[in-house]
């Protein structure tokens, strides 16, 4: 066992010193994989830092109440009945003046115009409670000061000013009633926030001539208490509404983006992976001919067909992982951290350790199916036949 | 001509690492012709987006009130309204969510491209409770002429109830989009005396303009009409929003022009190497060549002609069997893109980029044999 551990040892040192001769072929090798890994991981980072910023904005407690059935908030309807009744029930935590930290909500779109392309674009106008920003602590002032309630006043995050014109501090929002002025601009951690204005609930109503709010979204006591909420809200007769924890309520609405980019991604990094580990093949069988008289004498002093196998299939191994570290580093000095916009949403593209790992799993395994074959024909090569063709 | 056997005699010298070469050459020109599709797909998108179909919707996202319809309809150069507003709902399970859109025989005007007989819109108009839906629909649910379909929604009706039930007594079809496009069309009488709230709002008029051109001028002279009231409305051409949609998804063209960069600079190495190494192993066969008296630029010619041979024998593979995936992947594909049969103008381009890979490739192994010497490369042997 030991003795074949070692001849494996060397046989593959004997190849892998024997590369400088044959850096074309095993430059293949390195440039495919670095090719496929950095286009795949380039694309992947895209879905990852999208997932990212939207996690950002859930907490595990925070529960966002929506009519039955509603997919999203512009689709709920909540009377003001049935505030009252959500904001009573059990698992609410309560602020220091005693009051439930809870803001009902109701939203407009404002058609604005982007920056880059002057296309049309829209984007939610948020009104929020009075608890509304102790709900939400990550939501900070950067510049001016908050809107008033009664006056037509709102804040702008900062990524909806950065994106679309005419959102600057003093400018004026046409909506229903008349122009609003921008009082502040705001971050908010870089979640989806960022992306929309924020005013006052009562004033977006009465300016909307709104029936009904939209969302409630509360603040549970601890993350545990939620089931008590939702079971409290679900089965009053007076209520159909479903209660969704926060997290789970942001991932199911970017689902589609984040889906449409991994489809992509795999598509794209398949097709090219087939492509990578055929020109694997070639280089590894090409490498396995030129070795051929040098295979056959080594069987015939005495090495196993195993490390004849086992020396190949590194070699290749070898190739596709350092391609893979060039790919990923590539991507990773190229995109992560950079600004994309999507979905409404404007996050930072993430290569992460996982998705690096990925790639490197990735092209290994590519390196694998390419040497395999080869390494296989290698070891079953008559040592007769080889020698006597000399 | 009389060389091709010549040629191609010395492409298959080495049969294992030619397949392999001419395999991973078509596997590119599979993604190619995928990412071509998908291009394809955005640009009938916007192709089927008219400019004379303009689109007024609520400027702060509460509906309008009906009467706007006929405001509308007075503004000059407007052929025909149509009223519209969707209802929310889903068929047994929440997952299959789905837009009921009610409005009335205008709509179809509006919307030639909906597949629909004159005698079946005169069915729809007699039956309060009738609904039109697509042919996708009707598949996936099994859906059949005389079917009573209920639908649980978010929308009250005067019992309370939330479920509305729709008499099927149409299944047509979406030219623009064969087999696609979920319509489910109902009378908007039935919606609106059977709802509690929101009577005689509208979610959208549509509007048929006689001017493509005019479009924009018109958009503004409807919205100026309701500048000043309560619910402002916000006018807009089918392309210009369907424009503005497709710029949402991120920039696909960019996205897809990146990937083909890197996958032709993989090909270029790839095709190249081979070429080289081919090349190098025939050193005394092209010395032969040049000793029997063949010219610098024949022999040259020669490597040129293998390379192109190679790259256009892979990519018209690559090209037909992306052209066969096409429909299989267009089902799996179905949610997120509309993928389409690539253009013969893509193809084209194409063999284009086989080409410039060819002889990009080949440029190199080419030149070496051009420079070779024949008595070096004898003696060598």
């Amino acid at each position: 066992m030991l003795g074949e551990f070692k001849q494996i040892v060397s046989l593959t040192g004997i190849g892998l010193r024997a590369i400088p001769q044959r850096k074309g072929a095993s430059l293949v090798i390195v440039i495919g994989m670095a090719l496929v890994v950095a286009v795949t991981l380039s694309i992947l980072s895209m879905s990852t830092g999208f997932m990212r910023s939207v996690r950002n904005t859930g907490r595990e407690d925070r529960a966002i109440v929506l009519s039955q059935g509603s997919q999203f908030e512009f689709a709920s309807a909540l009377s003001r009945d049935n505030v009252t009744t959500i904001c009573d029930a059990p698992g609410i935590r309560t602020a220091s003046d005693g009051k439930p930290i809870v803001s009902a909500e109701s939203l407009a779109t404002v058609a604005v115009v982007k920056k880059s392309d002057g296309l049309d674009a829209f984007v939610a106008l948020r009104g929020i409670g009075p608890q509304g920003l102790a709900l939400r602590p990550e939501i900070k002032l950067v510049a001016g000061r908050l809107f008033r309630p009664a006056k037509h006043e709102l804040i702008v995050g900062k990524s909806a000013r950065a994106q679309f014109a005419g959102l600057d501090l003093g400018s004026q929002v046409p909506l229903p009633q008349g122009d609003w002025t921008v009082t502040g601009i705001f971050e908010s951690n870089g979640d989806g926030h960022e992306s929309e204005l924020l005013a006052d609930s009562e004033t977006v109503f009465a300016a909307m001539r709104a029936s009904t709010f939209h969302s409630v979204t509360v603040m549970l006591e601890r993350a545990q208490s939620f089931e008590q909420f939702r079971t409290a809200l679900t089965t009053n007769p007076t209520l159909t509404v479903d209660v969704v924890r926060e997290p789970q309520y942001l991932a199911a609405q970017s689902e589609f983006l984040n889906d449409f980019l991994s489809m992509i991604a795999y598509v794209v990094g398949g097709i090219m992976g087939l492509g990578a580990a055929f020109g694997a093949l070639n280089t590894m069988y090409s490498v396995v001919s030129a070795r051929a008289i040098e295979i056959a004498t080594l069987r015939a002093i005495g090495f196993g067909g195993a490390a004849v196998v086992a020396s190949v299939l590194v070699e290749s191994l070898l190739l596709a992982l350092a391609g893979a570290a060039i790919g990923a580093s590539a991507a990773w000095i190229a995109f992560n951290g950079d600004l994309h916009v999507a979905g409404g949403l404007v996050f930072k593209l993430a290569v992460t350790p996982g998705l690096v790992g990925l790639g490197i799993g990735f092209a290994g395994t590519l390196g694998l199916i390419g040497g395999l074959f080869p390494a296989i024909r290698a070891a079953r090569l008559p040592v007769v036949t080889a020698l006597n063709n000399q | 001509m009389k060389y091709l056997p010549l040629v191609w005699n010395g492409l298959w010298r080495r049969r294992a690492q030619t397949l392999f070469t001419l395999a991973s050459i078509a596997v590119a020109f599979i993604l190619f012709g995928i990412l071509a599709g998908i291009d394809a797909g955005f640009a009938h998108t916007l192709a089927a987006s008219r400019m004379d179909r303009l689109f007024t919707d609520p400027r702060f996202g509460a509906p309008m009130p009906m009467s706007y319809g006929e405001q509308i309809a007075r503004v000059p150069g407007v052929s025909v309204v149509a009223p519209r507003s969707l209802l929310f709902g889903y068929f047994q399970d929440p997952k299959n969510t789905l837009g009921v859109l009610c409005s009335d025989r205008r709509f179809f005007a509006l919307r030639p491209e909906i597949s629909i007989s004159a005698p079946q819109i005169e069915l729809l108009r007699q039956m309060r409770t009738g609904a039109a839906v697509s042919v996708e629909l009707a598949s996936k649910f099994g859906w059949k002429v005389g079917d009573k379909v209920p639908l649980q929604t978010n929308t009250a009706q005067a019992d309370g109830s939330r479920v509305w039930t729709f008499d099927i007594v149409a299944i047509v079809d979406d030219l623009n989009y064969p087999g696609q496009g979920g319509w489910f069309i109902a009378n908007y009488q039935y919606l609106d005396e059977g709802r509690v709230d929101g009577k005689s709002t509208i979610d959208r008029f549509l509007v048929r303009i006689s001017d493509p051109r005019r479009g924009a001028q018109i958009g503004r002279e409807i919205d100026q009409r309701f500048a000043n009231s309560a619910a402002p409305t916000r006018t807009n051409s089918e392309r210009s929003q369907a424009q503005s949609g497709l710029q949402f998804i991120g920039d696909v063209n960019f996205l897809t022009d990146a990937v083909l960069g890197a996958v032709f600079f993989m090909l270029l190495f790839l095709s190249g190497n081979t070429l080289l190494q081919s090349v190098r192993e025939r050193t005394a066969e092209f010395a032969m060549l040049k000793a029997l008296g063949f010219s610098n630029v024949a022999v040259l010619s020669l490597v040129i002609a293998e390379s192109v041979l190679l790259c256009l024998l892979a990519a018209t593979a690559g090209l037909v069997m992306s052209e066969l995936l096409i429909p299989i992947a267009h089902d799996a594909l179905a949610n997120f893109v509309v993928l389409l049969q690539m253009p013969w103008r893509a193809m084209l381009r194409g063999f284009a980029l086989a080409l410039i890979v060819a002889l990009l490739g080949s440029l190199l192994p080419a030149w070496r044999v051009m420079q070779l010497n024949v008595v070096n490369a004898l003696v060598r042997r």
